[in-house]
Order: structure tokens, then C-alpha cells, then sequence
């Protein structure tokens, strides 16, 4: 019996001290986590590496409150830039420098810039999806600017922890529309896809210093036909504002396989989730039906699934679709009684073919960019019971010569906390202005 | 000498379930893309339903030999001879399997979860828990098994459901991806993923009667053949063909993927706890089949002092792939010919069983 007793005790001191895990523990304020990591071309190598820390202790202490609720968000991060041939090889030497090892399992966004972009990254994405701290929620951009500039300028004064800032600012496409879900695994699986294609946040850094300054010459509202911008007429840079934050996300970078092709603008992006179906809500200005130089604005959202339906004849893909949305009124600036029933006729028949014409603009865009981002060939594939057969078909080389058929169904669902709309009363008489 | 040990029909279940559904986290929804592409789910069906048919074949054959396992069928036949040869298959068969299981389970915990620790030292643990485990015998590992395969299936489940998020319907199609040659022909050897069953051919003295056969043979083949196929079909919504093929530990990576809001992430820490239970639960069965195989088969009185040499054999021949993906391959290739073992193998001896008459007084006394 003693003998028993004395092997368990041997056996319980063994494997307590074998449990301790000595090889793999970590400290956790042993690592440096990484919370964005951006690629540029380099000058002096391959790769330009630049990785933002999260500091911790600073992150704590803005959430005691010490900072008086708002926070000095740029002070919670450290930035380092190097050069290095390849992704691992440049952790390799960061880790040289740094007291601490880094740690990408919190990392949150990478970003590429526009060049690199261009020239391909699909090994990059190879290279994290294989990577095990790399996780397939952290979002994928591509900087109109270089990457460093971008991350160098994400300084968050509304959050004290960056982490979340980058969470809320990638996932802002879901009451905005202007970006869309590009969450790594998501790219990976596009990438990789042979019926639709890949695409990335459009991030960049804004020029302005003061308002004074705003220009729409980057702007894109006269290629669609308009006297002037829209909100969504914008790529990520050139967004006319002047903001303590310098980075900003608008628009999608889309890809050809692992190649970058194109970009679209915020509202491009915002049709490209309509037709796919993950649209969820935004406010949308619709030119006034009955007096051209106002505005009603919408609350869309999406009320089904959209249909799309697609028949080859040939080598000629012919594309329908159909978009059903509803609405709630936010705004009339003309006053004109649009919650009546009869008027309301009109504004829905306005505002679904000022739809209708942006996206048959955004889908003949994505013809010669070979970009079925909408899912397409997603439907097609689903027609064909061999998979030599699909891939026979060659659909993402042959959507370049597609034709669309667009449907928009929108119908006005509330009216806000007006039922109607009054005229002020003033000298002159009435007026709406 | 008749068994004293006996367990009930949901215990001899759950541990037959680990040991055919265990593959799971192993590398089995790939390999079932690899061979039917986007018909992958449509190909572990059909096996599940071949799996089904068989053991039909294989129960009814069994109907005049109950409470004899496959070395008590060998001995019906040929007699020591015909015992000790068909012990020197079933135990060339587990001590094939046992060793690729292993190393490809500690490989896996390196990957994920110890990368800094060496393989001897990862390793070490499992056989640990073979080693205990057998020692404490099968009632124990199938007591144990009833208690920890619902916890198993549970975080099982969970890590399912968790991905349906990413799911997509048309990652599915072209509906018969690789072909229906490919599928119902050439996927034929694949029935090889229930190749575990062979365990409750081994067992059925422990679970006696031919009604407790018959329940757990088809309650085990149809529950697994279930967590086989929503595990591969799910896999195969969230993966499109051909990038599922790249990925190494579906269930891991679909656990990986899970993200409800900022609060619920990183639930891949539940599946290292339940792969670690299962995995070890497996690894133990094994074991304790290879010394109970070993013991039966030169009939020896006690099966205790080979746990300690089995298991330094187990650990030895662990080592000998040369790397992960060698011991991949050595398991690719049991999963294309197991069912040599597992299927044929027993209906060839319950044919043969069935022609030959014994005296009764004889087979008393063999019994």
C-alpha cells in the first residue's frame, strides 16, 4: 500500500512538472501583438514591412479613465518599419530589435499598397493562411497610398484601444455600404474561386488640412453622369473632409485571381452588395423626382436575396438580375408630399431607377476588369453536374463579354416620424427651402 | 472460459464511434474532397450507406456465432492455427494504424498548439494515457468513453454549427464533381473510413448476445456515418473545391473561423480539448486491442505485462515516417485497403465458419 501511495506521489510530482508546459509558455506581456501589418514594395529588398503594436499598459490605463473618456488613441500604438525579403524573414529581424516577440494572433488588418497590389499577392495571402497566428477574421485592404503612410496614420481619438478601432472601422461597410466584407478567409477563398473574384478594402490617407482645400477633382461623379458628387462618389483618400484621424476606408480594390485590376468607388461598393446580397442598411440621396436640384434620402436595406439568373448563348453570357429593397424616409428637401400614396409611386419609381442606372454603370465597369464580383458564375456552376464540365466553361475569361438585364424593386415602407410634410410659413409665403 | 466483463450497448457505442469517427479531425474531409471534389459529401454517403449494407451481411452471417469474436471464428475454422494467423492479421492491422494515428495527432499538437515542443515530448502524454488507461482495462476506457464521447459530440456539434456562417450552398456544385465513376466506383475501397468497426468484432465477447451486436453495429456505423457526413459537407459548404484540398485539419480550420461579434472567437481552444479526448481515447482503444489481440491469439494468461513493451513498440514505430506528411500517406493508403480487415476479412470467415460443423461437446469446451 505504501508502495502504492509512494508511486503516486512520484507519478504527481512527474506530471506537475511536466505540465507546467516549459517549452511553449508565454508570458503574455512577453509578446508584442501585432495589431496591423502593411506591405509596400520595397527600395533596398523584396518586401517594405510595417507593423503596429498594440501598447497595452496605455490601452488600460485610457480605460480607467485617466484620459478623461476620450483618449489619446495614437499613444496606444508603436510603429516600425523595415525591409526584408519575405514576410517571415522580416518578423525575424523585428524580433532582433524589439524586447518583445511578436505575436500576430490579435493582428486585425493587412494592408497592401496599391503597387504591390498590382503586382500580385496571392503568396502573401498563401503565407498567412498557412501561418497559424494569422486568423481568417482579420480584414484585407489595399492603400491607395503606401501601406506605411496608411498605417502610420491611423490614430483613433473616438477609441483608446486600436484594436477595436480597426474591428468597428472594417465593419463600418454594414450601415455604410461603401466598403464591403473582406475579412482574409474570404479573399483567400475568392482568390482561389473560378466563379467570382477576389476584393479588398480601399483604404488611404486623406490630403486635406483644412475645408478651404476640398477639391472633387478625384472624384468620379462626371464619369456617371452627374452635375456633381454623391456621398459614395469617392475612393479612399480623397474623401472631402478634415478630420483628426488622417486614414480613411472608402471603396473595394478588386482583383484578378491574386493581381489586383481596379477600383471602385463607395457607392460602387454599395451596389456590389446589393447584387451579392450582403447589403444590409445605408442612407442612400435620391436626386428628387419632381425638382432635380433636391435631395430625398433613403434608408435602404435589403429585403431579399437578389435573383439572378444567367444563360450562355455562345461564348455571350446573358446576366438578369433582380434587387428587391425597402426603404424608410429620411428627408424630403422639396417638401413635395411624397408619403401620400400617390406621390410615393413616383418616388419609388425614381429611386429604383436611379438605382438601376448606377448599377448596370458598376456592372458594364467590371466587364473589361474580368470581375464577376457578384456571384454570377456562382449560379451557372450550379447547373452543370461535372466539375470538368464548369471549369470547360472558362465563365470568369468569358464574363468580360456579358450582357445585363437589371430589375430594382423598391418599396417605401415608412415615413420617419413625419406623415406628411408642412411649409414653413414666412413673409413671402410659404416655403419648403 | 467465458468473459466476466461485460458493458451495455451505449458504451460499446460511444467507444466504437470514437474509434470510426475520430478520423474527423484527422485529415478525412480532405481526403474525401481529393477523391470526389465537389461530391465529396455525396461519396461519404455512399460509403456510410455501404457501411450499412455490409454489417447487414456481416450480422446475419453472424446469427450461429454468438459471443465469438474474430480469433474465437479463426479457431472454429483451423483450429490454434487458424486462431493464431487470423490474431497475426488483426494485429499487423492495428499495429499499422496505431503508430500513424499517433504521430499524426502529436504532429497536429506541435502545429497548433506546442509548437516549440518536441515531438518525443508531445508524444510522450498520449502514451501516458494509453498506458493508464489500459492498465485500468476495458471496462474503464469504455466506462470513460460513455462519459467523455457526448462532451466529444457536443463540442463537435458546436464547432458545426459555429461555421454554418461561412457556409455556401453553390461551393457544392457541380453536384457530382469528380463524376459518378469516380464516386460509386473508384470510391469503393473508401468504405475503408469504417474501418474501426472491426472493433466490436473483437468486443463481441464483452457485449455477448447477438441483439446487443446488431444494435450497436448499426447505432455506431449510423451515428458516425452522420457526424461523418455533416462534418464533410460542412467542411465542403465553407471550402470550395479545390482550396479545401489545401487545407490540413478541416475541423480545426473551420473551428478557427468562428467569429459571432467581438465576444465569441477564438472557440478553436474547445476543439483542442475535445481532439485531445478523443484522441487519446482512440489511441488508448488501440492499444488495448493490440494486447488484448496479442494475448488471445498465444493465449497467454495475463495481457497486463504487455502493455508497457506494446507501448514502446507503438512509440518506436511512431517515429518512422519520416514527416507529417509521410505519415498522411501511410494513413491515405489504410483508408483504401482497411477494409480488407474490417469487411472481407470477417465474411470470409463467417462463410467459411458456416460450413464447417464442430462437435458441440468440442466447441463447449473451446468455449
Amino acid at each position: 500500500m505504501n508502495r502504492k501511495i509512494a508511486l503516486l506521489l512520484l507519478l504527481l510530482t512527474i506530471i506537475s512538472i511536466l505540465l507546467t508546459s516549459c517549452y511553449d509558455s508565454h508570458e503574455i506581456d512577453d509578446r508584442a501583438y501585432a495589431i496591423a501589418l502593411g506591405f509596400d514594395t520595397g527600395t533596398t529588398n523584396q518586401l517594405k514591412m510595417t507593423l503596429q503594436f498594440a501598447i497595452p499598459s496605455k490601452i488600460s490605463a485610457g480605460e480607467g479613465g485617466s484620459s478623461g473618456g476620450g483618449g489619446e488613441g495614437g499613444g496606444s500604438t508603436s510603429i516600425t518599419t523595415i525591409e526584408s525579403p519575405t514576410l517571415y524573414a522580416g518578423l525575424n529581424v523585428i524580433n532582433a530589435y524589439i524586447s518583445k516577440q511578436v505575436d500576430l494572433s490579435h493582428c486585425k488588418v493587412v494592408v497592401f499598397s496599391e503597387e504591390l497590389a498590382r503586382k500580385g499577392i496571392h503568396k502573401y495571402i498563401h503565407a498567412m493562411v498557412r501561418g497559424r497566428e494569422f486568423r481568417g477574421n482579420m480584414h484585407v485592404a489595399v492603400s491607395v497610398d503606401t501601406a506605411e503612410d496608411y498605417i502610420r496614420n491611423v490614430s483613433p481619438t473616438l477609441e483608446i484601444n486600436p484594436a477595436k478601432y480597426y474591428e468597428m472601422n472594417y465593419d463600418s461597410y454594414k450601415y455604410t455600404g461603401f466598403t464591403g466584407d473582406t475579412r482574409l478567409i474570404n479573399f483567400y477563398m475568392l482568390e482561389e474561386c473560378s466563379c467570382r473574384q477576389a476584393y479588398a478594402t480601399l483604404v488611404g490617407v486623406n490630403k486635406y488640412e483644412k475645408s478651404s482645400q476640398f477639391s472633387n477633382d478625384n472624384s468620379n461623379y462626371k464619369e456617371k453622369g452627374r452635375d456633381y458628387p454623391l456621398e459614395g462618389d469617392f475612393y479612399a483618400g480623397n474623401i472631402p473632409k478634415v478630420y483628426d484621424v488622417k486614414s480613411e476606408v472608402m471603396g473595394i480594390a478588386v482583383f484578378d485571381g491574386g493581381t489586383m485590376v481596379g477600383s471602385f468607388d463607395g457607392e460602387e461598393a454599395l451596389f456590389h452588395q446589393m447584387l451579392y446580397g450582403t447589403y444590409e442598411h445605408s442612407y442612400i440621396s435620391i436626386p428628387d423626382p419632381e425638382q432635380p436640384n433636391e435631395f430625398v434620402l433613403l434608408n435602404v436595406s435589403q429585403a431579399r436575396m437578389p435573383m439572378h439568373h444567367v444563360k450562355m448563348v455562345g461564348d455571350k453570357p446573358y446576366i438578369s438580375t433582380g434587387v428587391k429593397l425597402e426603404a424608410d424616409i429620411l428627408s424630403i428637401q422639396s417638401g413635395i408630399n411624397y408619403e401620400s400614396i400617390e406621390k410615393m409611386i413616383i418616388l419609388e419609381s425614381a429611386a429604383e431607377e436611379f438605382l438601376k442606372k448606377g448599377i448596370m454603370h458598376f456592372l458594364e465597369k467590371t466587364k473589361p476588369l474580368h470581375a464577376d464580383l457578384c456571384g454570377f458564375g456562382r449560379d451557372l456552376k450550379a447547373r452543370y453536374l461535372l466539375w470538368n464540365d464548369w471549369v470547360n466553361v472558362h465563365w470568369l475569361n468569358k464574363y468580360a463579354n456579358s450582357q445585363f438585364t437589371v430589375d430594382v424593386e423598391l418599396r417605401i415602407r415608412r415615413p420617419g416620424l413625419m406623415i406628411r410634410s408642412a411649409p414653413a410659413k414666412g413673409s413671402k409665403g410659404d416655403v419648403m427651402n | 472460459m467465458k468473459n466476466k466483463i461485460t458493458f451495455g450497448r451505449f458504451e460499446a457505442t460511444c467507444i466504437t464511434i470514437t474509434l470510426l469517427s475520430t478520423q474527423l479531425f484527422l485529415n478525412l474531409p480532405r481526403i474525401m474532397m481529393e477523391a470526389a471534389w465537389t461530391a465529396a459529401w455525396i461519396l461519404t454517403v455512399y460509403i456510410s450507406l455501404l457501411a450499412l449494407v455490409l454489417f447487414t451481411i456481416i450480422f446475419k452471417l453472424y446469427k450461429r456465432f454468438e459471443g465469438k469474436d474474430l480469433l474465437d471464428l479463426g479457431e472454429h475454422i483451423g483450429g490454434s492455427i487458424g486462431r493464431i494467423i487470423v490474431g497475426v492479421i488483426v494485429l499487423f492491422f492495428l499495429l499499422y494504424i496505431a503508430p500513424v494515428i499517433l504521430r499524426e495527432f502529436s504532429e497536429n499538437i506541435k502545429i497548433i498548439a506546442l509548437p516549440q515542443s518536441p515531438l518525443s515530448f508531445v508524444m510522450i502524454f498520449f502514451v501516458a494515457g494509453m498506458i493508464a488507461a489500459s492498465y485500468l482495462g476495458i471496462e474503464a476506457i469504455v466506462r470513460f468513453s460513455a462519459i467523455i464521447v457526448p462532451i466529444i459530440i457536443a463540442g463537435y456539434l458546436l464547432i458545426i454549427a459555429g461555421s454554418i456562417q461561412y457556409t455556401d450552398i453553390s461551393r457544392i456544385t457541380p453536384w457530382l464533381g469528380s463524376g459518378p465513376y469516380e464516386i460509386f466506383v473508384k470510391g469503393i475501397p473508401r468504405i475503408s473510413v469504417f474501418a474501426g468497426i472491426i472493433l466490436i468484432y473483437l468486443l463481441f465477447p464483452f457485449i455477448r448476445t447477438y441483439r446487443n451486436f446488431k444494435t450497436v453495429g448499426y447505432a455506431s456505423i449510423g451515428l458516425s456515418g452522420f457526424f461523418l457526413i455533416i462534418g464533410v459537407l460542412v467542411f465542403s459548404l465553407v471550402y470550395q473545391y479545390p482550396t479545401g484540398t489545401e487545407s490540413f485539419l478541416p475541423v480545426y480550420q473551420l473551428a478557427r473561423l468562428i467569429d459571432y461579434g467581438r465576444f465569441f472567437q477564438r472557440v478553436e481552444s474547445i476543439f483542442v480539448i475535445v481532439w485531445v479526448a478523443s484522441a487519446l481515447l482512440h489511441l488508448t482503444t488501440l492499444l488495448f486491442l493490440i494486447v488484448y489481440v496479442f494475448k488471445k491469439t498465444f493465449k497467454l494468461e495475463f495481457y497486463k505485462p504487455l502493455i508497457i513493451p506494446f507501448s514502446i513498440v507503438v512509440y518506436t514505430l511512431s517515429f518512422f515516417p519520416h514527416n507529417l506528411i509521410s505519415a498522411i500517406e501511410l494513413e491515405k493508403s489504410f483508408r483504401n485497403l482497411a477494409w480488407i480487415i474490417s469487411f472481407l476479412l470477417p465474411i470470409v470467415l463467417l462463410v467459411i465458419a458456416r460450413f464447417i460443423k464442430k462437435n458441440p461437446k468440442k466447441e463447449a469446451g473451446n468455449a
